[in-house]
């Protein structure tokens, strides 16, 4: 074979692969959208034949998504910023020691991260049964805790990479104590990364379900937990208003997360960055 | 210049805050997976004698079937996954023009952050049996509602699952690899896909199992995709444990078989990572 049609035929081959990648991820999106809209009241076939608000109606009618939303919302926002206060500390004060042990640490608190969600679930409810815990919200917060310090810990941790350590030094020279110039120096430089870590835990822990189902009660169910039994039980299109309304918050936290701190910092510029 | 006292300060919040999250969950695990099971009671059995039986059980072939059923389900998905993610991130990298690359990153961070619920059930909704691709099944001449179709189901959710993560973390790596060694390849006459294949994908090769690995702990962990697509004839480790705690309150069973699969992936996911940074350390760079 000759190179010109080798090449032509690896370039066919590359380019359908990445179509194949973007229509994968945007045509579910797109049948959600447009069914989110299908006046029918039952689940037809593609594409609906009429369209109506209905489905976004019922779901604002709904009692049952509404606390599991207001739940959701406490749930992450609290777990949150407990795991950002602990494992920014915990990222910097790791970034600096030389103790021994120190990569078994780290490796212990990114753990989270490896072990099934399931498994830390099953484990926080019996845990919690022991200890006496029974008030759902309590049990969903030590959860999702868990899950979400490990984001912000590696995403502080790895925005800590870039920022040399004699800044920090020339802060101690000029008379600085210590802990003024971690809160003045290596924190401000350390914004974005801290902010991209708190951003991922918030989306995991608001998606969460495999710790959440475990720890809900009857009164207290996260969202996701009320959307499951929803579609376990009776799946009607309600889910799918709730599906583009999702999609909305998305976008809205992409752009957010990009002007404050920019989606090339999600990704870095690489060594050899342009 | 290094102040220990201020260091400890530092960690401590993370200590007493993590070690009981930590460990609490996994001494209980460990305690009740080792209780005998009464039937029709919630938990195990306080006053029996601790017993092996639990763990005993899971040798057993219907439950070998779980496990290898979730491994052979997320090998699958996260090389496919690896197949799509890998010349993504590479256009991404080498290829896309600054706007471009901004939307592309822009999507894929929007993916992984978009609920797993809804983007399970947009898949469902267009692979389904009504959905505007319900023939796609009929390509690989599968059933959609035959066991296998049921699997493709599996398949395609873990796929869209890991898709970002995959692109992403490839992302990272190919920004590391020096281009002029490609240009380097095909200015002494390489064609492209020689260069392509034994030039950046060569060089990627830690990134790249680095990747499958992350991809690979993320599918056989999941719960809802085989929950919600698999109907019935495909369920992970993940959902047997659900089902001991839902279903029939089995909790030492549902425990031994938590112990096992925590086992199982964090040995599987340290051991493979260890081996690629033991055997590439230096590659890539």
């Amino acid at each position: 074979m000759n190179k010109r049609l080798a090449d032509a035929l690896f370039e066919a081959a590359y380019l359908s692969l990445i179509t194949l990648f973007i229509a994968f991820s945007v045509i579910p999106v797109l049948v959600a959208l447009v069914l989110s809209f299908d006046a029918r009241g039952f689940i037809g076939p593609f594409p609906p034949t009429q369209f109506s608000l209905r489905w976004y109606e019922r779901f604002l009618a709904d009692d049952y998504y509404h606390a599991g939303l207001v739940t959701s919302l406490i749930v992450a926002i609290t777990a949150t910023l407990i795991a950002t206060f602990a494992g920014t500390l915990a990222a910097i004060a790791l970034s600096r020691a030389t103790f021994r042990g120190r990569g078994a640490l780290q490796a212990a608190l990114l753990s989270p991260l490896v072990v099934p969600n399931v498994v830390l679930g099953f484990g926080m409810l019996i845990f919690a049964a022991r200890l006496g815990i029974v008030d759902g919200m309590t049990r969903l917060i030590m959860g999702h805790v868990l899950i979400t310090f490990p984001y912000v810990m590696r995403t502080t941790a790895a925005s800590l990479v870039g920022i040399k350590a004699s800044y920090y030094e020339a802060a101690l020279s000029l008379g600085a104590r210590p802990w003024k110039a971690i809160a003045q120096v290596t924190l401000p430089l350390a914004r974005t990364g801290i902010l991209a870590g708190a951003v991922f835990g918030f989306v995991t822990s608001f998606d969460d379900v495999g710790i959440s189902l475990f720890l809900t009660d009857a009164f207290t169910y996260t969202l996701p937990v009320a959307i499951l039994a929803q579609m376990r039980a009776n799946l009607d299109l309600t889910i799918a208003a709730l599906s583009v309304i999702f999609i909305l918050a998305t976008v809205l936290l992409i752009v957010l997360l990009d002007r404050l701190a920019g989606l090339d910092a999600v990704v870095g510029r690489g060594v050899y960055g342009r | 210049m290094r102040r220990p006292g201020l260091t400890a300060a530092m960690l401590w919040p993370a200590l007493i805050i993590m070690a009981p999250l930590l460990l609490g969950p996994l001494f209980a695990l460990a305690q009740e997976s080792l209780k005998p099971y009464v039937g029709g009671r919630i938990g195990g059995d306080d006053a029996g004698a601790l017993t092996l039986d639990n763990y005993a059980l899971i040798a057993a072939p219907e439950y070998v079937r779980y496990f290898l059923d979730t491994f052979r389900v997320g090998l699958i998905s996260s090389g496919l996954a690896l197949a799509l993610g890998f010349p993504m991130a590479h256009f991404i990298v080498r290829r896309a023009r600054p706007a471009t690359r901004r939307v592309l990153i822009g999507g894929l961070v929007g993916t992984l952050f978009l609920s797993l619920i809804v983007r399970v059930y947009a898949i469902s909704m267009t692979f389904g049996p009504l959905g505007p691709l319900s023939g796609f099944s009929r390509l690989f001449g599968i059933r959609s509602n035959s066991p296998d179709g049921a699997e493709l189901m599996v398949v395609l959710g873990l796929m869209n699952t890991t898709l970002p993560l995959v692109a992403l973390t490839l992302i990272g790596t190919l920004q590391n690899i020096n281009p002029r060694l490609e240009e380097a390849a095909m200015s002494l006459g390489a064609p492209r896909w020689k260069t392509f294949f034994l030039v950046t994908v060569a060089m990627s090769v830690p990134g790249i199992l680095s990747a499958g690995i992350i991809a690979y702990a993320f599918c056989i962990s999941n719960l809802v995709v085989p929950m919600l697509v698999g109907r019935g004839f495909i369920l992970f480790v993940s959902n047997l444990i659900y089902s001991r705690f839902s279903d029939v309150a089995n909790f030492p069973g549902g425990a031994a078989l938590s112990i096992v699969m925590m086992v199982i992936s964090v040995s599987l996911f340290y051991g493979l990572l260890h081996l690629v940074r033991s055997n590439w350390q230096e590659a890539g760079k």
